[in-house]
């Protein structure tokens, strides 16, 4: 019997040369964004394994370095996006941050420094309830869109857009909690009222004449 | 037979909102109430609440000589139980009759006012809990840095973010243990890197590094709430839910990542992520939340890593027309992100909630004696004076039952502008 442990596709070279046209070219010659598939997709991890049965029960542990798929779910693709060497850190400062010691052994979390930059998930390609969202040609002309845009906002302004959002959340509590209440008391406050149609209103009947004089000062 | 008083008809009144007060308090925007989402509400009594855990696996696994050899003999697995019991929140709200005559109609006027009151009452309280959740379980809001007259300056985190203005807060020495008073808050500045506290009068004795907690603690060492970093702790020593750390150092203990006062990067939270997959299988992050605070949500936008968020708000809503395919919800590698004004600056902690639950002993309603809800106040003479009180109250605790399902990033610098 044949199991299929990880499934693997790789995206088309049409989807990679349109994202990468959409994001641009990194300074080793390589894209800025590309597309992988989940199960494809592998990083390393090293430290101490905890494996387990399906149901639950602990199998093993073994300290060693895997590649193991980086992003969940396994099955969806992901835009990934490429991240400077500086932004680890250097060499030395990664492996202080990412080593770790289990029973004397060293063992690098992350595996070796990513001298040339390493690709990170960007986002996800999957529908508003987490469904699957094929790679379709209108997909990736949507994915490069989004790039373009965001090459082209400025992010600036991001520390007030967090906060206005969280304003504007304080804002539709306190409008939904009056709402809510007002609820539990009678309509216009109790307050008598008749409604008369507009279009009721504006017509004049015949005989109808408009008390003007008495208006008048 | 003495005539109706207004505070009898007042809370009349209030008992129209009364089914309305639930609904006000489970939303699930904050973390105390993300936890409420799961379904997990025990009810208790006053008893403790017992969680049987399973602190060591079973059995004896080798290989064995099939000719003859002994087979050994086997084991069982181990159990301890965690055990919690509820504690008690309240939350007062006073009304003056100037504010019931401040309006034209007499009935309308009580309505309002009682409306108005419940649902800022309510904001209020789910903010104080949610506050709390902020907290390592022992009701501590704040350390104090330094002092200048009746303003406090203090420690980042949590800095200024957990009181609120007119809260009663008590100061107590550094280890818990001296009670020094309470004082009123009469300003805070949670926003500015500053951080202050202004309260009324300075409790006497009070000194830097005395810690600010909430009212109604007393005694050495209180116990509050139990927050997040009651729960997702990497300490081997100190009590959980009644269990010693220092007896299951291992399973007790929440991964976490030291981030040694930089800025968080990719590699923080990949580490933290495949500390839990590493613990509890390659593919077990989906339920995984990261709760942070806005500034380390502002910290990861800094990167540049992420698309979605320019989306959903960047672009001040323009670009929603690119949002139709996709979630738009804003990941941190993928794990959706929930940021709180409430959270620590300096932290991001990833959650898993299908393991978090609240024993609840009394729902939250109003305080209620002989089926009165509003209560008069009696003024120096014995007289009534003009102003009525009403409470909310609950009675919860919040555990975990598996604090190895998470792990967490601290000591995160904060983003310049902070």
């Amino acid at each position: 019997m044949i199991t299929v442990l990880r499934e693997t596709h790789e995206a088309p070279a049409s989807v990679q040369e349109r994202l990468a046209r959409a994001g641009g070219w990194n300074r080793f010659g390589e894209p800025n964004f590309r597309v992988v598939w989940g199960g494809s997709r592998l990083g390393w991890i090293g430290g101490r394994w905890t494996d387990r049965a399906a149901d639950g029960n602990t199998l093993r542990e073994r300290i060693e370095l895997r590649l193991e798929p980086k992003y969940l779910p396994f099955d969806r693709w992901h835009i990934e996006r490429w991240c400077p060497p500086e932004m680890y850190g250097t060499p030395r400062e990664w492996y202080q941050r990412t080593l770790e010691i289990e029973d004397g052994r060293n063992v690098a979390a992350l595996g070796p420094y990513p001298s040339r930059g390493e690709y990170e998930l960007a986002f996800t390609l999957q529908g508003p309830r987490g469904e699957f969202v094929q790679l379709t040609p209108t997909v990736v002309e949507h994915c490069a869109r989004l790039i373009e845009f965001a090459r082209g906002s400025p992010r600036r302004n991001a520390r007030a857009a967090l906060y206005e959002r969280e304003a504007r959340a304080e804002r539709a509590y306190d409008a939904w909690a009056f709402d809510l209440l007002d609820d539990t008391v009678p309509a216009l406050y109790g307050v008598p009222f008749v409604t008369v149609p507009a279009s009721f209103a504006l017509q004049r009947p015949k005989g109808h004449r408009e008390n003007t004089e008495e208006r008048r000062p | 037979m003495p005539a109706q008083s207004n505070s009898q008809s007042v809370a009349l009144q209030l008992e129209k909102v009364r089914d309305k007060i639930p609904l006000l308090y489970e939303r699930d925007d904050i973390l105390l109430t993300l936890i409420q989402q799961r379904g997990d509400v025990e009810k208790v009594s006053s008893r403790n609440m017992r969680l049987p855990l399973q602190v060591n696996p079973g059995g004896k696994a080798g290989s064995y000589n099939a000719d003859g050899g002994d087979l050994g003999r086997g084991a069982g697995s181990s159990y301890d139980v965690a055990q919690i019991s509820p504690m008690f929140f309240k939350f007062a709200v006073e009304i003056t009759k100037l504010v019931e005559y401040a309006t034209n109609s007499r009935e309308k006027a009580i309505e309002n006012a009682a409306k108005r009151e419940v649902a800022n009452g309510m904001k209020q309280f789910r903010a104080f809990l949610d506050k709390l959740m902020q907290t390592g379980g022992n009701g501590v809001l704040g350390t104090i840095s330094s002092i200048a007259g009746s303003t406090f300056t203090m420690i980042t985190p949590p800095g200024a973010a957990l009181v609120y203005v007119g809260q009663t807060v008590q100061v107590y020495d550094a280890t818990l243990t001296t009670n020094r008073g309470t004082a009123n808050v009469t300003a805070a500045d949670p926003i500015s890197s500053s951080q202050t506290i202004t309260v009324d009068a300075v409790p006497g004795g009070t000194v830097a590094n005395d810690v600010i907690v909430h009212d109604g603690l007393s005694g050495a060492s209180p116990t509050s709430l139990f927050g997040i970093k009651y729960h997702q702790n990497s300490a081997t020593t100190g009590t959980w839910l009644n269990l010693n750390r220092a007896t299951y150092p291992v399973q007790l203990q929440t991964p976490r990542v030291n981030a040694g006062n930089a800025a968080l990067t990719p590699g923080n939270v990949r580490l933290a992520l495949n500390k839990v997959r590493k613990a509890l299988g390659i593919n077990q992050v989906g339920k995984l939340i990261a709760y942070t605070s806005v500034e380390q949500e502002h910290a990861w936008e800094n990167l540049g890593i992420t698309i979605s968020q320019i989306v959903k708000e960047g672009a001040g809503g323009r670009a929603s027309d690119l949002d139709l395919l996709f979630t738009g919800q804003k990941t941190m590698s993928g794990v959706p992100i929930r940021s709180s004004i409430n959270a620590d600056q300096t932290r991001v902690d990833f959650l898993d909630l299908s393991h978090w639950g609240r024993a609840v002993m009394k729902d939250i309603d109003y305080f209620e004696v002989g089926g009165q809800t509003v209560f008069p106040i009696y003024g120096t003479s014995g007289g009534l004076a003009a102003a009525y009180i009403f409470y909310f109250d609950t009675g919860f605790q919040v555990f975990s039952d598996s604090p190895r399902s998470g792990s967490f990033v601290d000591a995160l610098a904060r983003p310049s502008g902070y």
